[in-house]
């Protein structure tokens, strides 16, 4: 059971969901409490030992639901009686069987189907699944048939499915491994006995149990590969250049940009609340004593204010970034969601402020409106700037950091460098991340060079990761 | 073995506990209580407010017949208020007391440093479990033949409480500085329960066994209306059960839990209903919806929800 279970956590880590050790520990305890009989019960108990969220309860359902769908053999009539009936006539018919036959059925316990395939069983006390198959096949018991193929697949190590092309391979080793020659040799030797039916019978049977290896090996690649192609692709797309994603992707890469807002303000959140207390205040400390002359049973602390930092984050809209732009706006988007203090601009030409767009309108509606109001014009960074100082530059001060978007490029005319000059003067920090490689930067009418000198920071940024550690440094010395 | 086969059969026999006792409940949660007893593991309960988490810990301290020991968590929560804190106004008087003592106690010693031996034997009692005040947390751990502890709201506390907690829901010892470590004379049974205000941390879950508790589906709903309150008629409880369920579908600042039902249900019955109507729900409906733009939200809807409701089977 314990490998059982183990292939099962790595099931469950493929889905997304997150077990330790210490949880793969518990859920063998569980599985010894609450024992294997009960599948609801046991469904239950483990999901509380190992999905920790309601994402991962989610998810934990659907890959459990997969992996112990035990349901394949019984999907096959209950071919046993009919069997056993026609093993008896068999038996009957062929005197040597005939002794075979009949500890089977009362049940000896010497061996299940002892050798009536002309096999070698348990020879030397080696258990060989091998001569035990035809038997299997002919008694159709479905509970022994899965625990078989179960074996077979454990031995095949098919818990190491990755590839669909692996398949077939898979299956013709749990088909050899749950003894495939032995019962070749059986349908052969009654062929030769003259046992026509009988080969018959079993061949098709083979076939059978063939198409129920394949389903299963089937299942089991499906279960250890469903999530990891999504993985590969978010990893992917983590580190595509903004601009070259697929419209396609935009999903996918929207729920990234949320994970990554959220998990950015977790550990920002952290941070702030380390230095909510503060050292001793003494004064405060006697006064509160007085009436225990003096004595301090009081302790009374400075408290620290807690920071809350601004971030205004102007960006570039206009069509020489547009693509980068909808990911950048989707970020900022984000960040605003779940920080509050978050300011936002958008401008081509002329400047606007976009907090309250965001704040009303669902994401789509909100970057369309943005695009369509604010995008798509020439660049004018002089004129933005102009905007910018009489819109917010009084509500700068020195906890905001201002975060620029976009490549500097403003078609030949004046930057207005001198007014992020005083943007600077008064923010705590100006940021600048632009999309283009710095190779680029003061190439063409890129105003890189007029502007960097006013900037405590700028970079590259171009891909989802690099948005990450940028905004991360950001947060990091923002409080 | 014998436990194996015994396993779903106790888990039932919890769920019949809980039963008698009005807490009505699902086979998923009557599990948890059966794991988190043989574990002997911490349960952490989240789900959207209302849907009982406080109350099963209520009711596994009835069902278990042990004292339920609540601490309910806020910001700025610290280990005085959880733990432990100090008598000081015995150690003050304590000090005083000495203070007089202190000439008959130092009769006879020669020199500063014999009585400074002598006064030493006393720093360890003043610094001693009789000073100490327990608070919830230490309470819990001296409960001699155990408890339930209840850490209410665990999402609202500060992360360092929440990282001062992982030695007691891992060991069931707290450490003193004074004192040293102080062990569970029985382990306690622990639950947490979080409204997913912030997201608790990894070491804390990896701690804990994890129940979410949704909203209950229309059948678990109207048995716990019936034991609830029983005055309710039939007819009455399956329509404003629907009735319920089907505001749960709309887009709320805030959906109606369980608790609002049984509040709503009351009312109803203190009103004679006998079945709903569109005036009736108007007029009762700030029993169920806490914010004023969900009630003005729902206004055009109620005609519907309330015709969907009388002909739900």
């Amino acid at each position: 059971m314990t490998e059982v279970l183990g292939d099962f956590i790595r099931a469950l880590r493929s889905a997304d969901v997150r077990v330790s050790t210490s949880e793969s520990i518990d859920a063998g305890r569980v599985v010894g409490l609450v024992g294997l009989d009960d599948r609801m019960t046991l469904r239950d108990a483990l999901a509380q030992v190992l999905a920790k969220s309601e994402d991962e309860k989610a998810a934990f359902e659907e890959t459990f639901d997969a992996f112990f769908a035990f349901d394949q053999f019984k999907s096959r009539p209950p071919a046993a009686n009919d069997d056993r009936a026609d093993a008896a006539e068999t038996a009957e018919a062929e005197g040597g069987e005939g002794e075979d036959g009949s500890p089977q059925q009362s049940g000896s316990p010497s061996a299940p189907g002892s050798g009536g395939m002309g096999g070698e069983p348990g020879e030397g006390g080696e258990p060989s699944p091998a001569a035990d198959l035809a038997a299997l096949l002919e008694r159709g018991d479905q509970a022994e048939l899965q625990m078989a193929l179960a074996e077979g697949a454990r031995q095949a190590q098919l818990n190491r499915i990755r590839l669909f092309t692996q398949r077939g391979m898979f299956t013709r080793r749990i088909m050899e491994l749950m003894g495939l020659d032995g019962l070749n040799e059986e349908i052969e030797r009654r062929e030769r006995d003259g046992n026509v039916a009988g080969a018959e019978r079993l061949a098709e049977a083979r076939e059978g149990l063939r198409g129920q290896v394949r389903d299963y090996v089937e299942k089991q690649l499906e279960i250890f590969t469903a999530n990891s192609g999504r993985q590969l692709r978010e990893e992917v797309l983590a580190q595509v250049r903004l601009s070259n994603i697929d419209r396609s992707d935009m999903r996918i890469m929207r729920e990234l940009v949320r994970k990554m807002a959220k998990r950015l303000i977790a550990l920002h959140s952290r941070r702030k609340k380390v230095s909510r207390r503060g050292v001793l205040d003494v004064r405060r400390t006697i006064r509160a004593n007085i009436e225990f002359d003096g004595l301090m049973f009081h302790t009374v602390w400075k408290r620290t204010k807690i920071d809350r930092p601004k971030v205004m984050a102007v960006c570039d809209v206009s069509g020489s970034v547009a693509q980068v732009a909808r990911f950048l706006l989707m970020f900022l988007y984000s960040l605003q969601e779940v920080l509050p203090g978050v300011r936002s601009f958008a401008f081509s030409g002329r400047l606007g402020e976009t907090t309250s767009l965001f704040e009303r309108e669902k994401l789509e509606e909100a970057l369309v409106e943005v695009l369509r109001e604010h995008g798509g014009g020439s660049t004018d960074y002089g004129q933005s700037f102009m905007d910018f100082e009489e819109i917010a530059l009084d509500d700068i001060d020195h906890r905001t950091t201002v975060l620029i978007l976009g490549d500097a490029r403003s078609n030949y005319g004046d930057p207005r460098g001198d007014i992020l000059k005083k943007i600077h003067a008064r923010a705590r920090r100006v940021v600048w991340l632009n999309p283009e490689p710095r190779t680029m930067w003061n190439s063409g009418d890129s105003e890189m060079r007029k502007l960097q000198p006013y900037c405590d920071k700028a970079v590259t940024c171009a891909s989802l990761k690099d948005l990450e550690r940028v905004v991360s440094e950001l947060l990091r010395s923002a409080v | 073995m014998s436990n194996e086969r015994n396993a779903p059969a106790e888990i039932e026999a919890v769920r019949k506990g809980f039963e008698t006792r009005g807490y009505i409940c699902n086979a998923h949660i009557a599990t948890s209580i059966f794991l988190a007893e043989r574990l002997q593991k911490p349960l952490l309960v989240e789900g959207p407010p209302g849907v009982g988490k406080t109350e099963l810990a209520k009711a596994t301290a009835e069902l278990l017949g042990k004292p339920l020991i609540r601490l309910q968590c806020y910001e700025g929560l610290d280990e005085a208020k959880a733990l432990y804190e100090w008598k000081y106004g015995k150690q003050l008087l304590y000090t005083q007391v000495l203070k007089e003592k202190l000439g008959d106690l130092m009769a006879g010693a020669k020199g500063l440093k014999e009585s400074m031996t002598r006064l030493h034997d006393f720093d360890d009692t003043f610094f001693s479990e009789e000073f100490l005040e327990p608070r919830p947390l230490l309470k819990a751990l001296w409960q001699p033949g155990g408890a339930v502890l209840l850490i209410d709201e665990i999402d609202k506390s500060d992360d360092e409480f929440e990282a001062f907690l992982l030695e007691l829901l891992s060991d069931y010892q707290i450490s003193v500085p004074e004192l040293g470590t102080i062990k569970a004379r029985t382990t306690p049974i622990v639950f947490l329960t979080s409204n997913n205000t912030r997201e608790i941390g990894d070491a804390l879950k990896r701690r804990c066994l994890h129940l979410y508790i949704p909203f209950p589906d229309t059948d678990l709903e109207q048995r716990i209306i019936r034991s609830r309150v029983p005055e309710v008629e039939e007819e009455l409880r399956r329509q404003l059960v629907a009735f319920v369920q089907g505001l749960r579908t709309l887009d709320l600042k805030k959906l109606p839990a369980v608790s609002e039902t049984i509040d709503w249900a009351r009312t109803l019955v203190l009103l004679h209903a006998r079945e709903l109507d569109a005036d009736l729900v108007r007029n009762t409906l700030n029993v169920l919806l806490k914010f004023q733009d969900d009630i003005d939200n729902v206004d055009g809807e109620i005609n519907a929800l309330v015709t969907k409701a009388v002909q739900a089977r």
